[in-house]
């Protein structure tokens, strides 16, 4: 069997486990329990068979990608391998921006050749002149004209202050990354989705995925932010749910106070009875969450943005009874002061 | 031998998938040790649990010897405390899934035995 391996190939000995030839030939991945179970040692297959046995334990959305644990893995065909951080940039250009609040622009950018991802994982954008990186989620689905982000403006923010200067301009783009994504082989699972700021994005990605996949189960989703103008893609969303009979949004504002808008109910009614299927609530996100009249075993859950909210509500909704299999959790953490 | 073990008789990887998420919500809401328990990555830590009870049930050879496991826990700065909280845990783990006391004892003691390595001491 020949290994491919950081540009390196090599022959596996027999019996040998991709982990022990990749060690043999000097290099090194972590690991810790060396039988499978641990998941330290985990590798992505760019070509080849993966073993069934080496998946063994990996959630769905990761299998499909071709991430493999080396310690177990004996492959039966020629494998290519790379670490899991590791991506080639594609490059790409921006489209179009537009606003879509004082707060959030709506980047269209074009899909580059090659280049394919699922509904709901995320890509790191990156500025060609000096390679400024910024991690954005897809909004958009596989087959989509372009790629769809929703970036967040930010006071001095490098990235959100040039896009929309940078129409016409080529970008690269590294990924995708991440397990936020559509399970296309389970219609009748019921969905919940919560997320705050533009954490909406990749859930609407995966909303979008699920409407055009034919998805039977219900789907519910949340977006919280502090402010009305917060939900950014209300007006959107609320069309999306015209058209999508098992859809319920439900809003999330915590400083009602603000709100001129007409579609805001009184600040005490719970959010299901006021509007049928769409409604903004006063009540925080995760309190509303977790008060979903739903049977958490069988959800599978999507929680997107803030990472403190992100880790609260998915330890919340497991200790709620959730399976982890099936909680896809995206925090979206800053690097340094600059955020998505 | 092999299906006398402790691992067969307890029913081997069936039960360590039956019990693993009864543990690890045991864990994480026990406000004493949760913040041990926590991880961005939920899946990798239960993965960590998964291990640690094939440990403890006696399961597959291959698991990290004790200087692994020193080093894995010397970060962590345990108290004797929040050891036995997790040796609590396991007992309950193990009770509520009908495990006769006698098979309890025998994991809890494997379990038991790597105490002060997970200690650093």
């Amino acid at each position: 069997m020949t290994i491919l391996f950081e540009g390196k190939s090599f022959e596996l000995l027999p019996d040998e486990t991709l982990l022990e030839g990749i060690e043999r030939q000097g290099s090194s991945v972590p690991w810790f329990c060396r039988q499978g179970i641990c998941q330290a040692c985990v590798l992505q297959a760019r070509s080849g068979t993966v073993p069934a046995a080496a998946q063994k334990g990996l959630k769905e959305s990761s299998r499909r990608q071709g991430f493999l644990l080396s310690c177990v893995c004996r492959p039966t065909a020629d494998l290519e391998v790379e670490r899991c951080d590791a991506s080639r940039r594609f490059l790409s250009r921006v489209e179009q921006v537009e606003p879509l609040s004082e707060q959030v622009l709506r980047v269209l950018v074009t899909v580059p050749e090659g280049f394919v991802y699922e509904a709901g994982q995320y890509v790191q954008l990156e500025r060609l002149a000096d390679g400024l990186m910024r991690p954005y989620s897809l909004a958009s689905v596989p087959g989509s004209a372009a790629l769809e982000m929703h970036v967040a403006r930010l006071p001095g923010g490098a990235m959100s202050g040039w896009l929309p200067g940078a129409v016409g301009q080529s970008v690269g783009i590294r990924g995708p990354f991440g397990e936020c994504s559509y399970v296309g082989a389970e219609l009748d699972r019921p969905l919940l989705l919560a997320g705050t700021g533009t954490g909406l994005a990749p859930l609407l990605g995966v909303v979008r995925a699920a409407l055009a996949a034919g998805h039977r189960g219900p789907i519910r989703l949340y977006h919280g932010s502090l402010t009305r103008a917060g939900l950014y893609l209300w007006a959107e969303l609320t069309r999306l749910v015209e058209r999508a009979e098992g859809l319920e949004v439900v809003g999330s504002v915590i400083s009602l106070d603000l709100l001129p808008a007409p579609e805001v109910p009184a600040p005490e009614l719970p959010a299901r009875e006021s509007a049928g299927r769409c409604a903004i609530s006063n009540t925080a996100l995760d309190q509303l969450v977790l008060a979903a009249p739903i049977d958490w075993g069988k959800q599978r859950v999507y929680l997107c943005g803030h990472p403190d909210l992100v880790r609260k509500l998915q330890k919340k909704v497991y200790l709620a009874g959730a399976s982890l299999d099936r909680i896809h959790a995206d925090p979206f953490v800053a690097p340094g002061n600059a955020a998505r | 031998m092999t299906d006398h073990s402790l691992y067969d008789r307890l029913g081997g990887e069936a039960a360590v998938d039956a019990a693993v998420d009864v543990f690890y919500r045991k864990v994480l809401a026990d406000d004493r040790i949760s913040h041990y328990f926590e991880d961005v990555d939920m899946s990798r830590q239960r993965a960590k649990q998964k291990a640690f009870l094939t440990f403890a049930f006696g399961g597959p050879n291959r698991y990290p010897g004790a200087p692994d496991i020193r080093a894995a826990h010397a970060r962590m700065k345990l108290k004797e405390a929040d050891f036995d909280a997790v040796m609590e845990h396991l007992g309950a783990t193990l009770a509520e899934l009908k495990v006769p006391p006698a098979l309890i004892q025998e994991a809890a003691g494997i379990a038991l035995s790597v105490k002060n390595d997970v200690l650093n001491r």
